[in-house]
């Protein structure tokens, strides 16, 4: 065979239509797809009157960047409009793939783990900071009686307790109810039955009482606190509160901490009356014993121990509903949307915070 | 005399610098204009100047003390000092008009008698033409009525310095000239420093004597706004020109 040079194929020339926008540049690059490796292609644009930004860009993709496809015949309105299109500085597409990540698969995996770790504790830090900073504040306000407005206590108490009672009373009271169905059923097996008064005065004291409430503050208070300071950091009232130098985290913290500190017995009062009344209904229902009968069972096992021990569990869930609360409310970001995501983010913040609390009482009071 | 005077300043969020190592002053007893495009780093100085927002570099005095971002007690004596308007006025929602107004009042001074605080605030009210508005909540008002509530709010402790974030962005240009006639009222009866954040290139005339001018990361022009107004500077020269366009249409 002679070492001739072989003699280069026209170019195909491809007419594109009248008007060039969006979807006419996909069918066009669909059919430069069917073409490939079938040549070089010219695509001819002397009918292009109407055309696009996606237009444009195609335009400067195909000069910088498309192999063996060429231009012609391109109308001056349309070369004119090119030139001034802000194009990216890379010209390019597709994407250039990102920079290989250096070390290998597990010691990335490794060093998320550790990022992550560490703005775990990051966040710990500041919210332990943020509670000695609350103990001070209330310390120093109970001191001075300066920085908190007046009348907000008030507000706040109306607000977490007056409007908590109803549904931690009714909660409370199904929850009582719920637990003597279940526990007659299997003391009965043994002829027990009169145990459910034992039982269910000291599981409502100790135990659901103080944990049934703080999942409620949770939700209820936990939630609503969250949003308002959010809300307030987002809408710069917290910035504002600050150049008048009022101190944001006494101000809006303190009235609220004494609120449930004031407000959480009350309700813990009035949660272990409910309680205790559902199993009293569920005791006279089942098996005819008497409500006296019920109570003097219930105090020959439970003392006031055990209700002051209900009655400090409530309270300090409380502080952690609403210290955690006021944490997530004042760091939020700067826009609406981290509003909803904080509040959320808050009442599990809050819910974990009670359960692992609980789960430290235990350990402390058995 | 000097106010405020910035050496080197940064300011920015995180890591990241708005404005590298910018240098000025606040002349006493005047109007200070801060102007630049929209993220030139205006509302990020002010948060500096404000106290919120520490600086990545450098720092500032005020009234010839070096202000301390790690000292409380260097923030407190700034915060004595000045008075915010924010951009949307940042009333507390849940507090009406007259107790906005009343808050720093009673926060710093809740040993002075309600009668003294009912008078302040009415006195700072009626500063604003607000007066009749007392009772009314942050949402029952206009956002031009709020911005004069939250000037009043400012204005109640007798700030040496009112730094003002865009007064008059979302505002009709009648209200707007009047919270221009206000800040001008301010600083002739009152002798009081204002440093005003706008782009508004009509309110930057009307009450402007000093101006800094931000822009690519750094200060472009400080000086009084006549010799802006006369400048040969192909960004002045842009920025105005191109506000003009867009104000005359």
């Amino acid at each position: 065979m002679s070492g001739a040079n072989p003699v280069p194929s026209p170019p195909e020339v491809v007419v594109l239509p009248k008007r060039l926008k969006a979807p006419d540049i996909v069918a066009v690059l669909a059919e430069l797809r069917k073409r490939a490796g079938n040549g070089p292609v010219t695509l001819d644009f002397r009918e292009v009157e109407e055309f696009d930004s996606a237009a444009l860009a195609f335009l400067g993709h195909l000069q910088e960047c498309q192999p063996g496809v060429s231009a012609a015949n391109i109308p001056e309105a349309l070369a004119l409009a090119e030139a001034g299109f802000a194009r990216r500085p890379d010209g390019c597409w597709p994407e250039k793939p990102a920079a290989a990540p250096s070390g290998s698969r597990f010691s990335r995996f490794l060093q998320s783990l550790a990022d992550r770790f560490l703005a775990r504790v990051r966040a710990l830090g500041l919210f332990m900071s943020m509670l000695g900073d609350e103990v001070f504040h209330i310390a120093q306000f109970l001191k001075t009686r300066k920085g908190v407005y007046p009348g907000e206590t008030w507000n706040q108490m109306f607000f977490m307790g007056y409007k908590s009672y109803p549904i931690v009373c009714v909660l409370l009271f199904l929850v009582g109810v719920t637990i003597s169905i279940t526990s007659v059923e299997q003391l009965r097996l043994f002829g027990a039955d009169i145990y459910v008064a034992d039982l269910i005065g000291y599981a409502m004291l100790l135990e659901l009482v103080p944990l049934m409430t703080g999942v409620i503050l949770a939700g209820k208070v936990g939630a609503a606190v969250t949003a308002e300071l959010a809300s307030m950091t987002v809408l710069e009232e917290v910035d504002a509160l600050r150049t008048m130098g009022i101190v944001p985290a006494r101000f809006l913290m303190v009235p609220r901490l004494i609120a449930i500190t004031l407000v959480v017995p009350l309700l813990v009062v009035m949660a272990d009356v409910a309680g205790i009344f559902g199993g009293i209904v569920v005791a006279r229902i089942s098996f005819g014993m008497r409500p006296a009968t019920f109570l003097d069972q219930m105090l020959n096992t439970v003392d006031w121990s055990d209700f002051v021990w209900g009655l400090v569990k409530t309270v300090v869930f409380g502080w952690a509903v609403v210290v955690g609360a006021g944490f997530k409310g004042l760091t939020v970001g700067r826009s609406a949307e981290e509003v909803g995501r904080a509040t959320t983010e808050s009442v599990v913040l809050s819910i974990t915070l009670v359960i692992v609390l609980d789960c430290l009482f235990a350990f402390v009071i058995y | 005399m000097d106010i405020i005077t910035a050496r080197d300043l940064s300011v920015g969020y995180g890591t990241e610098e708005v404005l590298r190592r910018v240098s000025f002053t606040v002349p006493e007893g005047l109007i200070t204009a801060v102007v630049g495009i929209s993220g030139s780093g205006k509302s990020t100085l002010l948060k500096t100047l404000a106290g919120l927002l520490p600086p990545l570099g450098g720092g500032f005095e005020f009234a010839g003390r070096p202000i301390d971002y790690g000292s409380e007690a260097s923030l407190g004596y700034l915060y004595e000092r000045i008075g915010v308007l924010y951009q949307d006025g940042a009333l507390l929602n849940a507090l009406s008009l007259y107790e906005n107004v009343a808050l720093p009042v009673r926060m710093h001074y809740p040993e002075l008698p309600e009668g003294v605080v009912r008078d302040m605030v009415h006195a700072g009210l009626a500063q604003v033409e607000m007066a009749d508005s007392a009772e009314k909540l942050p949402a029952e008002l206009s956002g031009g009525m709020r911005k004069r509530g939250a000037l009043a709010r400012a204005l109640v402790l007798s700030p040496e310095v009112v730094f003002c974030d865009e007064p008059s962005s979302g505002l009709d240009p009648i209200t707007s000239h009047l919270l221009d006639d206000l800040l001008l009222r301010l600083k002739e009866g009152f002798k009081m420093t204002l440093v005003v954040v706008t782009h508004e290139l009509r309110s930057i005339e009307r009450v402007a004597d000093r101006v800094l001018l931000l822009g690519d990361g750094g200060l472009r022009f400080a000086g009084d706004y006549a010799d802006l107004a006369a400048s040969d500077d192909d960004f002045i020269r842009t920025f105005f020109l191109r506000k003009d366009q867009h104000d005359d249409a």
